[in-house]
């Protein structure tokens, strides 16, 4: 067995064990980060399969990913700091049922699929004909997402922003009371602070 | 790659680490004696008496906190340092690790390290520690960023993303002449990601220490260590994307590397001493009404130059 064989069953090991973790360990940024491992120990593998170029983008992209995710679900949970032990599965036998089809799925196609066999031409560099693909025929496809996701993330920055353009973004809109029809949990009376602007009533 | 080559590229970047950490803290203390006038014993004895008092402290412990995770995220911090300093080519003809996407892999250091530095702060489930975490991350994005954009302006005079080729690329001109707007903005990347001097929000006294409020003894020393590491891996990153790396007259190639690392690392160490501290809003804005588009003006000005 070689070098790369012995690194190839490594990192599937880590990334099997870690995706594993993932639905076994009970906190949120645990999970996110057992995922992590795992996208990792994939990334590696694409760096032995010659995707030098790709391995390395999933080692950042995953990161940051990762990382916001961890953030925003700590965020939205009633749990502060991710800490508190909490379930990590929702509707275990649909999930267990769908895992075990996609499983045999992928493993029937990988052991009994028919596919080309096309050798790697001597002297190719992958980083190069990735960057010619990307930039030559497939340029179109690739600027369209490109400017696409950019509008995007300009769009939704423009609209979570608190300071809007025409006035404070969140103008006219009340939280929630404390009681049924009662006063807004988070928010002063507004005639204490500016007066004038009456939204409501005692 | 054969054994006694994977064996010297090894233990040189472990001796650059060692070496790097240790001057790293001797500069430290001699410029902060320089600047307060203190006498407070000799700047080459000061790094290893402050290991040795924080190597014998005993170890804190803290309510439900996640241990593996506290005690394993600063020397996966190191690692991270230790494999940007891999990346460095010493000669054209020996670099520890020669990836053709080095500068690429360099970018993804900085991600994974923020995500190290936020579980060093989760791990503790303590106030203090979880509120430096969550400020790094906010901060991160905009070191990330700049990061990013200056290094895409040093790989394209090289047209490619190995390190090597891009001190070659240098063999006429720097690229620190040839865009001057690049190594100032790498520097204050690399304050920031090491949280050194002005940039230090992340362990900051106005969070009672923050991410490391809850450290004590060996994880702390680990945790300095390896900030001062990540200094160094910047130092030898920048010396090669921006000063020529092993080019030079007279003297052979890695001590070329080695004295523009180091020149490098007391510039940055006497700016964590001299420069400004902003509170971290201020920052925040900064970076992304300051540095954000001067590193757009630096690529855009490598894209210009690469044309002409």
């Amino acid at each position: 067995m070689s070098a790369v064989d012995i690194t190839f069953y490594i990192n599937a090991a880590i990334a099997i064990y870690a995706g594993w973790r993932v639905f076994v360990t009970d906190s949120m940024v645990r999970a996110s980060f057992f995922l992590l491992i795992s996208f990792l120990a994939v990334g590696v593998i694409m760096l032995l399969l010659a995707a030098i170029y790709l391995g390395v983008a999933l080692f950042f992209m995953m990161a940051v990913e990762m990382m916001v995710m961890a953030l925003f679900m700590v965020m939205f949970m009633m749990n502060p700091a991710g800490l508190n032990p909490m379930k990590m599965v929702h509707q275990e036998k649909v999930a267990i049922g769908v895992g075990l089809v996609a499983f045999l799925a992928l493993s029937a196609a990988a052991l009994f699929g028919q596919y080309p066999v096309r050798p790697v031409p001597e002297g190719l560099e992958p980083v190069v004909s990735l960057g010619h693909e990307l930039l030559g025929d497939s340029m179109l496809v690739f600027e369209s997402a490109g400017v696409t996701l950019l509008a995007t993330m300009i769009a939704v920055v423009m609209l979570t922003s608190h300071r809007g353009r025409y006035g404070e973004a969140n103008h006219g809109s009340r939280p929630p009371g404390l009681e049924p029809g009662g006063d807004p949990a988070d928010k002063p009376s507004e005639s204490e602070e500016e007066g004038g602007h009456h939204h409501h009533h005692h | 790659m054969s054994l006694a080559l994977l064996i010297v590229s090894v233990c040189s970047v472990l001796l650059a680490l060692a070496v790097g950490v240790y001057c790293v803290a001797a500069f430290d203390h001699a410029v902060e004696a320089r600047v307060s006038g203190a006498r407070g014993g000799s700047a080459l004895m000061a790094p290893l008496q402050q290991a040795a008092l924080l190597w014998y402290a005993p170890e804190n412990r803290t309510e439900t906190s996640d241990i593996p995770a506290w005690r394993v995220a600063p020397v996966l911090y190191l690692m991270f340092a230790a494999m940007g300093l891999a990346l460095v080519p010493w000669h054209s003809r020996f670099v520890p690790v020669d990836l053709s996407t080095g500068v690429v892999l360099w970018g993804a250091i900085e991600p994974l390290a923020t995500v190290v530095i936020f579980l060093k702060g989760w791990a503790p489930n303590a106030p203090f520690p979880i509120l430096g975490a969550y400020r790094y991350v906010s901060l991160g994005l905009s070191y990330i960023l700049v990061s990013m954009f200056v290094l895409i302006g040093v790989a394209l005079p090289a047209e490619s993303l190995q390190f090597k080729a891009v001190v070659e690329s240098q063999a006429e001109l720097w690229n620190v002449i040839r865009q001057p707007l690049g190594l100032p903005l790498f520097l204050i990347v690399g304050l920031g990601v090491s949280f050194w001097g002005p940039l230090n929000f992340i362990d900051a006294d106005d969070l009672n220490g923050g991410g490391a409020a809850e450290d004590s003894g060996r994880i702390r020393l680990l945790w300095a260590v390896g900030r001062a590491a990540m200094l160094v891996a910047f130092s030898a990153i920048g010396a090669t994307a921006f000063l020529g790396g092993w080019q030079g007259p007279w003297l052979p190639g890695p001590v070329w590397l080695g004295l523009k690392t180091l020149a490098l690392l007391l510039v940055l160490v006497v700016l964590g001493q001299y420069l400004p501290r902003p509170g971290p809003e201020r920052f925040l804005t900064i970076a992304w009404v300051v540095l954000l588009p001067l590193s757009f003006l630096n690529l855009a000005w490598a894209g210009v130059e690469a044309l002409l």
